[in-house]
């Protein structure tokens, strides 16, 4: 199953075209894409091979970009690699462009990402065979220009699982909420009642004198300490 | 040249030596609220200058600012042993001022003593980064020792290294556990005392002189 819902890890055949609507279980849009011999993990979160630590940002951040620069750089064998999406979106121009001659389309070496590849499956060749029925695609289809700007970034990225989150969290205040979790050093949740992150406190050069109800405060800067 | 710069850099070595020895060491005492840290301060403050720090009470939070007790000598063994203290506000991550309201505050009141203890504990936590030569950490010895803010507070300390002394304040009450602070803690020494009934201070005296003498 070279494809892989990113979010309950359903597997799908190479060049499946049930992804092109979202995954039928949960109805996620990320897939990854596991090219053959690859071991696929059944939970939808496990780290691909490429970043040597899962823990570390640090880390996923090095791999990911790695793993980029290598895809970008081997040219023919990175075509192969090219993730679900991409293929995907390969087809479906095709069958937008040229929906009368489907012969062309599969004649095209520009936008065939499986030519190089020996064997072919009845989902692959369906994919780039056939013309999408409109009601397998999603109401909301975007044309092929959005399309493309919208799945190239994913195409870039061979770190599918980095993306979850990004995509779980879209509620801005929920992602507010968290980056003050994360940079906030006194949290005014209403006046009188306060979050401290200690740790925060303690880091800042800067000293935090006096609060303020409407959540600012006043904070003395390090010269003016020095000078004291 | 060489000579006059060696000859500069000696005299200010010795004057740097010499002026170390004589500036008292500046010792913070941390903790979480109510832990007795002001009624410790007040204990050694009285105790070896006849002045208090400041107001004690069971409402958390009566501290709100660092209080400082400058030049506190302590004698030990004929040496004598020159501190400053720094009674600092408990520290937390959370402040609450419906907490207060529960002590016949009203809601004003409250909210303003809520927001002091948080500039507070904010002020607590710049001067254990800067100003502090060595730290006296207050537990209640019948509370559970294993939060939070232990664990950070005396991970910063220690990242510091800062010489730091834990006391097991309140063992005058009945549910107080010396141990479970020992065992919490096992890396530092851990020495029982009651600040308010003035129980086993003469082993606070010697360790102050010993850690931070």
């Amino acid at each position: 199953m070279p494809h892989q819902c990113t979010e309950c890890g359903r597997g799908f055949d190479d060049g499946s075209k049930e992804m092109l609507s979202g995954c039928p279980n949960c109805g996620g849009n990320k897939f990854q894409y596991q090219p053959e011999g690859a071991d696929i993990s059944e939970t939808p979160d496990a780290e691909p091979p490429e970043p040597p630590g899962p823990d570390s940002t640090v880390a996923r951040t090095v791999g990911k970009t790695a793993a980029s620069v290598r895809d970008f750089v081997s040219g023919s064998a990175a075509d192969g690699d090219r993730p679900a999406e991409q293929s995907h979106l390969d087809a479906d121009r095709a069958a937008d462009s040229q929906p009368s001659d489907p012969s062309h389309t599969s004649g095209s070496p520009s936008t065939e990402p499986d030519r190089t590849s020996p064997t072919e499956d009845s989902a692959q060749a369906s994919a780039r065979g056939d013309i999408v029925e409109p009601d397998e695609l999603p109401s909301d289809v975007p044309s092929a220009s959005e399309s493309e700007h919208q799945f190239r970034p994913v195409g870039a990225d061979p770190d599918p699982p980095a993306e979850p989150d990004r995509e779980d969290r879209p509620d801005l205040e929920e992602l507010r909420a968290e980056l003050n979790d994360q940079f906030e050093s006194i949290k005014v949740l209403e006046p009188g009642q306060y979050e401290l992150n200690l740790m925060e406190l303690y880091d800042r050069e800067e000293y935090i004198i006096a609060l303020q109800e409407d959540g600012h405060y006043s904070i003395q800067v390090p010269e003016t300490i020095r000078s004291e | 040249m060489g000579l006059l710069t060696n000859l500069k850099d000696s005299i200010s070595r010795a004057a740097s030596t010499l002026f170390s020895e004589e500036d008292p060491k500046r010792i913070g005492i941390y903790g979480p609220p109510n832990a007795g840290k002001t009624t410790l301060a007040n204990r050694i403050a009285r105790d070896w200058t006849g002045d208090a720090v400041g107001p004690e009470s069971h409402v958390p939070h009566e501290t709100r600012r660092a209080r400082r007790k400058e030049n506190v000598e302590i004698e030990r063994d004929g040496k004598k042993v020159t501190i400053d203290i720094v009674d600092t506000p408990g520290v937390t991550t959370k402040v609450d001022y419906t907490e207060f309201l529960e002590h016949d505050m009203e809601k004003d009141d409250a909210v303003r003593r809520s927001r002091e203890a948080t500039e507070g504990v904010a002020e607590a936590m710049h001067w254990l980064r800067e100003d502090v030569d060595g730290v006296i950490y207050v537990l209640d010895s019948a509370t559970d020792p294993f939060t939070q803010v232990n664990t950070m507070l005396i991970g910063i300390i220690e990242s510091q290294d800062l010489p730091v002394l834990i006391l097991a304040n309140k063992i005058d009450l009945e549910e107080s556990s010396v141990q479970r602070i020992r065992n919490a803690y096992p890396q530092h020494e851990t020495i029982p005392l009651s600040a308010l009934e003035g129980d086993n201070m003469d082993e606070v005296y010697d360790k102050i002189a010993e850690y931070f003498g």
